[in-house]
């Protein structure tokens, strides 16, 4: 055997190459550390700097190497409630907090690839979100793309993606992908409009969003749970936040209360209405004006409002969580529709691992199974071991094109790439049958004929696979792409690698 | 050896190829019949899952006693339908999956006061469906599928047609359908799918006119669909979304043979019985080495993914009417062909 290096075999090794540096996360090996997956919003850790992305190296002088190092450490450290200290040393810099609270940040190992896995493998939350009773165009799902990915950040929730997703009937959708926060959430946040109003004597006096609203209170001075106490439904805490008004809204707020009267009370002089909080059509809230209000043009107002629940600390969540929305809908504004989720996947992480480990013991023992046969038949031990390595070949460029372009790996996808390796074998089979088909004299002509047949074959299967792309809402798409680039590999770099190879063999 | 008996096989194939059809034409009629009858009763040609119909799925990673829930549960929660998950090595429970024609947050309360806690994300998994959205997937993924079928006939016959002006026609009526449907938007898609299979009808007799070997290609890839989708029926297997990429699979497999045993058989080179049997040890070592790789998937997939276990079944399947109908449909169909243009 002679295997020449010919320009084909050198294409397969580049692209190879490329592909492993493309796959492995070089960052993984070399650095020590822990990566800081997200960072809460709003937090001390945020506001002093640490950020989704940095590798955490020690924490107060103390080298960090795994994740347990971390946790161990910080939970021994916050046992009080007085505010402490904490140095944290990043790749990118120090870090000083001083808080009662361990650091609100979420670390993980740093992977050792860039392969990303898709919701069903990695868990999560995704939802199918359309306008309720109207159909929209792609330049109205295109604004409510952005409407809505402005309320989910708002809110604070990371490592979302909101897209715009356009199937064969030509309805326009839109998925939402969020690898942490739980379906409640999302429901929420998608499923109500978020209609903000403040009236007084069913007179609108400000709406949300950014005409009316300039700014919204949210930080520990501007926004808090102010007090809890027992009530008919167990116990009930209040929240109070501060909102600056535009100047606009600020002297129509003037003008209303100009006309109203004072009426004077045990507990002090309010004005004779008060300001309704409506949201999405519903009364939440009332609150009594004070007597110095009356036709100031004030920019300064406080909004507050309540939660409710069985026990004190329940009360206190559903306060908090309440006060946040209506928070978020102040600064977002409302959505432009009415919207329905018609389909919402929460994956729970739990079975995804041992998923991926048991997805790559099947796909070994049937690549070994699939080759003793190919050993069976030609009874050469070199044939079969180059299959072996030229379809392990394939699966390594396949992987090294989704991580270079940002692909997830779903279950559809891993679909795919079985339906890639599968034709590469048939495919190898045709070249090692034409190679020695003894009625063509010139093993160029084998060749050539062999390629014919290969073409013909990946012809077909891609123009069957591009309806896949745009059917169902693109949750097939993952099977169609993956597949395409996987043939699409196979027939221009690795068969005509494989047929040199076996030229060499033959020859 | 092989000299001595090519010549019997030759005798025993050329008197009986034809009479062989009749094997493949009984199962196609069979199948035919039997997705009618299936239809007649169902007012569906499979039966579908949640991902196609609307639903809720929710995997439970707790042991629960299947037969306790189903007892306790289907009179709440619609057409109740529970699967057990285990470990591929321990063989331990893991979970279950309940599935139901019941909405989203219905299904959630009743399983919550059923259970005695809050379901989250680290004990369960959620899925659900609107039956609008279910049932539109379902038109869009048989469009997908009737669309898959037109292209691929299309390329077959530029492989082995010749006449250009037929190759330009069959391109242009394949293209009509997809362009008014999806860029004009002026076909709904029920319009769609009767418009798109009649296109695919007028193709086919544009194929029986023009190119035989290209329609011998399409009837078998056809064959095998319409074969596993009776065994898949009979079986009761249920079809979701992801289960559809199965035949698009299937669709591609199953031309890669024909393709080869085409390209060999209008080559002229040695006797048609000779080319007839190197195209068969070819495509069935082909057939076999996916065969036994899928099978051997299958078990494996089986104990803890519902949804490649599916997809693998299906292929299972569809490979093993592949070998009847590449070796039997196929190969009649082109061997009297060419013995029919030679005598010509």
């Amino acid at each position: 055997m002679k295997i020449k290096f010919t320009w084909r075999i050198w294409l397969l090794i580049i692209f190879l190459i490329f592909s492993v540096i493309s796959i492995v996360n070089f960052q993984g090996f070399f650095e020590n550390g822990i990566l800081i997956k997200s960072v809460e919003q709003n937090s001390t850790s945020f506001e002093q700097g640490l950020r989704t992305g940095q590798i955490l190296i020690s924490v107060d002088g103390k080298k960090v190497k795994t994740i347990e190092d971390y946790t161990n450490y910080i939970q021994g450290k916050f046992i009080s409630e007085e505010n402490v200290k904490t140095i944290i040393q990043t790749n990118q810099g120090e870090f000083i907090l001083y808080s009662n609270k361990a650091p609100q940040i979420i670390v993980s190992e740093i992977p050792k690839t860039n392969l990303k896995s898709g919701l069903d493998l990695a868990g999560g939350t995704r939802a199918l979100v359309q306008a309720k009773d109207i159909k929209l165009s792609a330049d109205e799902i295109g604004e409510l793309v952005d409407v809505l990915s402005n309320r989910l950040n708002v809110y604070g929730i990371e490592d979302v993606s909101v897209l715009p997703s356009l199937d064969l009937e030509g309805n326009n959708r839109i998925r939402v992908e969020i690898a942490g926060a739980t379906p409640n959430d999302l429901e929420k946040l998608i499923s109500e409009q978020g209609k903000f109003e403040a009236k007084i004597a069913n007179e609108t006096v400000f709406i949300g969003g950014e005409r009316d609203i300039a700014s919204v209170g949210r930080d520990a001075q501007n926004a808090r749970i102010e007090s809890c106490g027992a009530s008919s439904e167990g116990y009930s805490c209040r929240f109070s936040f501060s909102v600056t008004l535009s100047g606009e809204a600020a002297k129509k707020h003037a003008a209303i209360t100009d006309k109203l009267e004072v009426n004077s009370t045990s507990e002090g002089n309010y004005l004779s209405e008060k300001l309704d909080l409506y949201v999405d059509d519903k009364l939440v809230d009332s609150l009594l004006i004070g007597e110095s209000l009356k036709g100031q043009v004030t920019t300064q107002i406080s909004i507050s409002g309540s939660g409710s629940g069985e026990i004190e600390e329940d009360a206190y969540e559903t306060a908090k969580e309440s006060m946040h929305n209506l928070q978020t809908i102040l600064i977002t504004g409302s959505l432009p529709y009415k919207l329905e989720i018609v389909k919402l996947d929460a994956i729970s992480p739990t079975l995804g691992k041992d998923f991926v480990k048991f997805i790559l013991i099947a796909g070994f023992i049937a690549l070994i199974s699939a080759s003793l046969i190919i050993l069976f038949r030609y009874r050469n031990f070199k044939s079969s071991l180059m299959v072996i390595l030229f379809s392990s070949s394939e699966i390594i460029i396949i992987l090294g094109v989704a991580c270079l372009i940002g692909w997830n790996l779903d279950m559809a996808s891993i679909a795919g790439i079985l339906a890639t390796i599968g034709t590469g074998f048939d495919d190898q089979i045709v070249i090692l049958d034409e190679s020695r088909n003894r009625s063509i004299s010139s093993l160029k002509q084998r060749f050539k004929r062999a390629f014919a047949i290969i073409m013909g074959a990946y012809l077909t299967a891609f123009v069957s696979l591009l309806p896949l792309i745009w059917a169902g809402a693109g949750l097939l798409r993952g099977f169609a792409i993956t597949t395409i680039i996987g043939i699409s590999v196979g027939v221009f770099i690795t068969r005509p690698a494989f047929s040199d190879v076996v030229k060499g063999i033959e020859s | 050896m092989q000299e001595q008996e090519t010549p019997q096989k030759k005798q025993w194939h050329d008197k009986y190829y034809k009479l062989l059809l009749l094997v493949p034409a009984f199962l196609l009629l069979f199948s035919l019949s039997y997705l009618f009858i299936f239809y007649s009763q169902n007012g569906d040609i499979m039966h579908r899952d949640i991902s196609l119909t609307g639903g809720t799925s929710i995997t439970l990673y707790d042991n629960l006693e299947k037969i306790q829930i189903e007892n306790d549960l289907s009179s709440k929660l619609m057409d109740l339908n529970i699967r057990e998950i285990y470990d591929l090595i321990t063989r331990e429970q893991k979970g279950i999956t309940i599935e139901t024609t019941s909405d989203g947050e219905e299904t959630t309360e009743i399983l919550e006061n059923y259970l005695g806690y809050k379901l989250t994300k680290e004990n369960s998994s959620f899925e659900y469906t609107s039956s609008s959205l279910g049932k539109s997937f379902f038109n869009q993924l048989l469009l997908a599928i009737i669309y898959a079928f037109t292209f691929m006939g299309i390329v077959v016959f530029f492989l082995f047609g010749k006449q250009k002006k037929i190759k330009v026609l069959i391109t242009l009526l394949g293209i009509i359908s997809p362009i008014l449907f999806f860029i004009f938007k002026v076909l709904t898609i029920q319009q769609a799918l009767i418009f798109s299979f009649l296109v695919l009808v007028v193709n086919l007799i544009i194929y029986l006119k023009y190119n035989v070997p290209s329609l011998a290609v399409i009837i078998s890839a056809f064959a095998d669909i319409l074969m596993t989708l009776a065994l898949v029926n009979i079986l009761g297997i249920e079809m979701s979304s992801v289960g559809i990429i199965a035949f698009v699979m299937l669709i591609g497999y199953s031309v890669d043979t024909d393709i080869l045993l085409t390209n060999r058989i209008l080559k002229k080179e040695g006797t048609l019985n000779e080319r007839i049997f190197s195209s068969f040890k070819t495509g069935m070592t082909m057939t076999l080495t996916s065969l036994v790789a899928f099978l051997i998937a299958l078990i494996i997939v089986s104990s803890f993914s519902a949804i490649l276990t599916k997809i693998f079944t299906i292929l299972v399947i569809g490979l093993g009417f592949d070998i009847l109908n590449t070796w039997i449909t196929n190969v009649s169909l082109l061997k009297w062909y060419v013995k029919s243009k030679n005598e010509n």
